[in-house]
């Protein structure tokens, strides 16, 4: 069942790119559009499948690859991987439907946001480290070309940042890999087994520190961030959307599983330092935020300090703040995606993004009213106004985070109080006013444009309103991170520090109340 | 063109002064002027046709009566009307409300003095004494706001007043449009003229007002005052709705916020030849529900040039207050030229210097009105 969520995509990459004869852009479209609805059907009929209340992996699927080096092509899906395939497959129909329908080499471009959704996928899915890593390298190439070939001006820059920078990643990962099984003297590279290895608390402190930083270059987190706002400002809209909706996920995902579930007691000892990083990374991306001239920047620096908040939820690591993270990578997938979308169209129907040279764009008739409208929605849910899912996952992630480190979430807490400040700063120059001069005859808008927003408002909205829906699946997965992590400090690997850590984690089932 | 018996004119905006002097209008004549002119004052006509009818009715039939519901029904209530009206597809007759405060609040004119003069006071107070026989609440509650009731009348006066001027300007209007379908009508300086002369036939109109009551007639406005149409109605018109303009929270919203908000009365230049199009549409702006109401009427010609804009049919009402405005500079050229001291084509050099002093005047409140916007053919 979960093989045709990852191979189905692969498969459909290859009609794309050799469908016999001539074939139009909107055809395509049509074709690619149709195949990842069906995959978003797929992965609804996944859900219903989905036993909320279980332990570990379900729906897992094995087969034997090369067993001489311990590697196989093993897949599973939990309470933690089932939120970000849903947000996968919903973002890739969201900016397939979004692509400009008359594309230059519509084939290739299609071809590889098919491949980035196969890539995407396998990573959430694969329960095997050197498979994930597998799929977490295979998606850099796709979305290295859809910058190099569709991006703006200093795209050739931005792709070759982006790349070199996530390569590196790539490498610290499998690196962090290989050194887990080396030291462990473990026989495979599958994830369950590896759990169960015991390592020196030196060792795990070396190897995690290499998986930060991947991950860290991936998610990203200051210093390490210096390639995204270039790479978010040359992508075209569809491929903003994905970056920052799905493919920064990819980071915390891999924090999450591999660097919580694999190294719990070295997660503890650098948990302060975690949580100290996450709120310098969440404070520096809202201050870099408010100076911002281009409304994608301020969107991309936005999502660095956002993504800030889910270090800190990990490094917090109650059960609260564990599910909570999980709810802010939806949240932030849904908002970002929103919010990058709703620029998008003023870019393209304005021909402009700075600040400094758009306003009044709220004007009924010659402006954009709806478009406007759902900007200031997207950044009231990034704000954390309650009825929008962006309050329920950052007050879950404050208050599940605040008994552990209370100095740290509060500095976070000034950087979401900041995103009202930059948002609104822009919205109001942008927004409010007269129409300026250059903006004052714009192109018409069309339901087109406007539909994948308003879905994806809608989104925001009901998770908003019905947070269960959104938060039931993790619940079980993310307590049974917290009970390795326990379970190690009974086999008398976690020192002194990290026992007095606990005693707050263990008080702080919020959830459970 | 500059008259050889004068010096050129230093004034800002002495291009239309030379244009005013040679028999040609405010808006530069042009095929596309012309079309866009008579067709917006067809649907204009239309639309004007319907305001003073509720006008007059109003003030005949809705007089001192102070909880008037269905003010905008002109006595025919029915389910589907009250429907409609709630639906708002409707004929916005506020619209025509907001131009009759507009005058009343700005005043000018023989009716504005009258309506302050013993005489008023005195008529109105028979119809008061009339409309209220047997009813002592309401006679108890006059004497003790003596000042309530008659300025509910002098609005009614307004309404009244308002309506007769709109019912002949709606009739040129579309007498208008029907010289342009015979093409008798081709160019911009031939509709200023047929406005003018329209202005001109209906200048000694008289304006008068009386109510019945019980069925007694009761003047309130008696021909004897001698209010006529042009100066009593059409000048106070021009100078509060073309000038000056609403002075209603919502018509300046976005001038709010740069301060632009004039503290005297005097000094509003908020009217329909100083509006900016661009917030029209916007929630509480009264000139919006014009261009709502004009929009169910448009001839298919216009309506085929709009929907050749770029956002189509997005932004109607902005274009059809656009082009209102070029037809308003129209109207005011006509009666600028109607008003002027003497005839504009005159060769004798004293009247020309006092005919340019006369437009220098004018030209000064032009200074900050869109009439080089509409002449520059942006937007």
């Amino acid at each position: 069942m979960l093989s045709v969520l990852i191979w189905v995509p692969l498969i459909g990459a290859a009609i794309v790119a050799w469908w016999p004869g001539e074939i139009s852009s909107l055809h395509l479209r049509r074709v690619t559009l149709a195949i990842t609805v069906g995959l978003l059907v797929w992965n609804i009929a996944i859900v219903t499948q989905f036993n909320p209340d279980l332990d570990g992996m379900q729906l897992s699927e094995y087969v034997p690859w090369i067993e001489q080096i311990g590697f196989n092509y093993q897949v599973g899906i939990d309470g933690i991987s089932l939120p970000m395939v849903c947000l996968n497959s919903l973002l890739t129909v969201v900016a397939i439907y979004s692509s400009d329908r008359h594309i230059d080499r519509p084939r290739l471009y299609y071809a590889l946001l098919l491949l980035i959704n196969f890539g995407v996928t396998g990573t959430f899915l694969a329960q095997d480290l050197l498979l994930f890593f597998l799929f977490y390298e295979l998606e850099l190439i796709p979305l290295y070309f859809l910058i190099a070939i569709w991006g703006g001006e200093r795209r050739a820059y931005a792709a070759t940042k982006f790349l070199l920078y996530t390569a590196l990643s790539g490498i610290l990962v499998l690196a962090s890999f290989l050194g887990v099984v080396w030291f462990s003297g473990a026989a495979t590279f599958g994830y369950e087994p590896l759990r169960e290895a015991v390592l020196p608390l030196g060792t795990q402190i070396i190897l995690l520190s290499g998986l930060l930083v991947a991950f860290g270059i991936k998610i990203p987190f200051f210093p390490f961030h210096t390639w995204l706002p270039d790479a978010h400002v040359e992508a075209s809209t569809p491929i903003s959307v994905l970056l920052a909706g799905v493919l920064l996920k990819m980071g915390t995902y891999g924090l999450l599983r591999f660097g919580l579930g694999l190294f719990p007691e070295a997660w503890q000892v650098l948990a302060p330092w975690l949580a100290t990083w996450a709120a310098v990374s969440a404070l520096y991306g809202a201050l870099a935020a408010i100076s911002q001239k281009d409304m994608k920047k301020v969107v991309a620096y936005s999502s660095i300090a956002h993504m800030a908040f889910i270090l800190l939820a990990f490094a917090a690591a109650t059960p609260l703040s564990l599910v909570a993270s999980v709810c802010q990578m939806v949240s932030h997938g849904l908002i970002s995606g929103l919010l990058f979308l709703l620029v998008g169209v003023v870019g393209k129907k304005t021909g402009t993004r700075d600040v400094d040279q758009l306003r009044g764009l709220l004007n009924p008739e010659r402006g954009l009213p709806l478009i406007g409208s759902l900007m200031i929605l997207g950044a009231m849910a990034s704000a954390g106004i309650p009825g929008m899912v962006g309050f329920i996952a950052e007050f879950m992630l404050f208050r599940g985070s605040f008994p552990v480190f209370p100095v740290q979430t509060l500095l976070c807490m000034v950087g979401t109080g900041l995103t009202a400040v930059y948002f609104l700063l822009m919205i109001n120059k942008v927004f409010f006013g007269r129409l300026s001069e250059r903006v004052e005859n714009l192109p018409r808008v069309y339901w087109s444009d406007r539909l994948p927003a308003v879905a994806l408002a809608i989104a925001v909205v009901i998770f908003g309103l019905q947070p269960n829906w959104l938060v039931r699946w993790s619940e079980h997965n993310t307590n049974s991170l917290m009970l390795g992590a326990r379970r190690s400090q009974n086999i008398g690997l976690v020192n002194q520090v990290n026992q007095t850590m606990t005693l707050p984690m263990a008080n702080s089932g919020v959830i459970d109340n | 063109m500059v008259s050889i018996n004068l010096k050129p004119s230093k004034h800002p905006l002495a291009e239309y002064i030379y244009h005013l002097e040679a028999g040609a209008a405010m808006l530069q004549d042009s095929p596309g002027n012309v079309l866009e002119v008579v067709g917006i004052l067809k649907s204009y006509g239309i639309v004007l046709d319907a305001y003073y009818r509720n006008l007059i009715y109003i003030a005949d039939h809705q007089f001192l009566v102070l909880f008037p519901f269905f003010k905008y029904f002109n006595g025919e209530v029915s389910v589907d009307k009250l429907l409609r009206h709630w639906w708002h597809d409707r004929i916005n007759f506020e619209y025509a409300e907001y131009c009759m405060r507009a005058m009343m609040w700005h005043g000018g004119g023989g009716l504005d003095s009258y309506l302050d003069s013993p005489e008023f006071k005195a008529l109105a107070e028979k119809a008061i004494e009339a409309k209220l026989k047997g009813n002592f609440v309401m006679l108890s509650l006059h004497k003790l706001f003596p000042e309530f009731l008659p300025e509910q009348i002098r609005q009614l006066c307004y309404y009244s007043a308002l309506g007769q001027f709109w019912r002949v300007m709606s009739d040129m209007f579309i007498d208008l449009s029907d010289r342009y379908d015979r093409k008798e009508i081709t160019s911009i300086p031939q509709v200023v003229q047929h406005i003018q002369d329209g202005l001109v036939a209906a200048a000694n109109n008289p304006i008068t007002y009386q109510v019945t009551i019980n069925g007694q007639v009761y003047e309130i406005i008696p021909p004897s005052v001698g209010l006529t149409f042009l100066m009593d109605t059409a000048v106070p018109y021009v100078e509060a709705v073309f000038f000056r303009g609403t002075p209603f929270p919502g018509t300046i919203s976005y001038n709010a916020q740069a301060a632009q908000i004039p503290l005297e009365q005097s000094d509003f230049i908020y009217g329909a030849l100083y509006a900016d199009p661009l917030p029209i549409g916007g929630a509480g702006i009264p000139p919006t529900l014009l261009m709502q109401d004009m929009r169910h009427f448009l001839p298919p010609y216009l309506h085929d040039i709009y929907r050749r804009g770029r956002r189509e049919e997005d932004d109607l009402r902005v274009q059809i207050c656009q082009s209102f405005q070029k037809s308003m500079f129209c109207v005011t050229t006509a009666a600028i030229r109607g008003l002027a001291p003497h005839p504009l084509d005159t060769s004798d050099p004293d009247q020309q210097r006092a005919n340019r002093i006369y437009l220098e005047t004018w030209m000064n409140r032009f200074i900050p009105s869109r009439l080089v916007d509409v002449n520059r053919g942006e937007m």
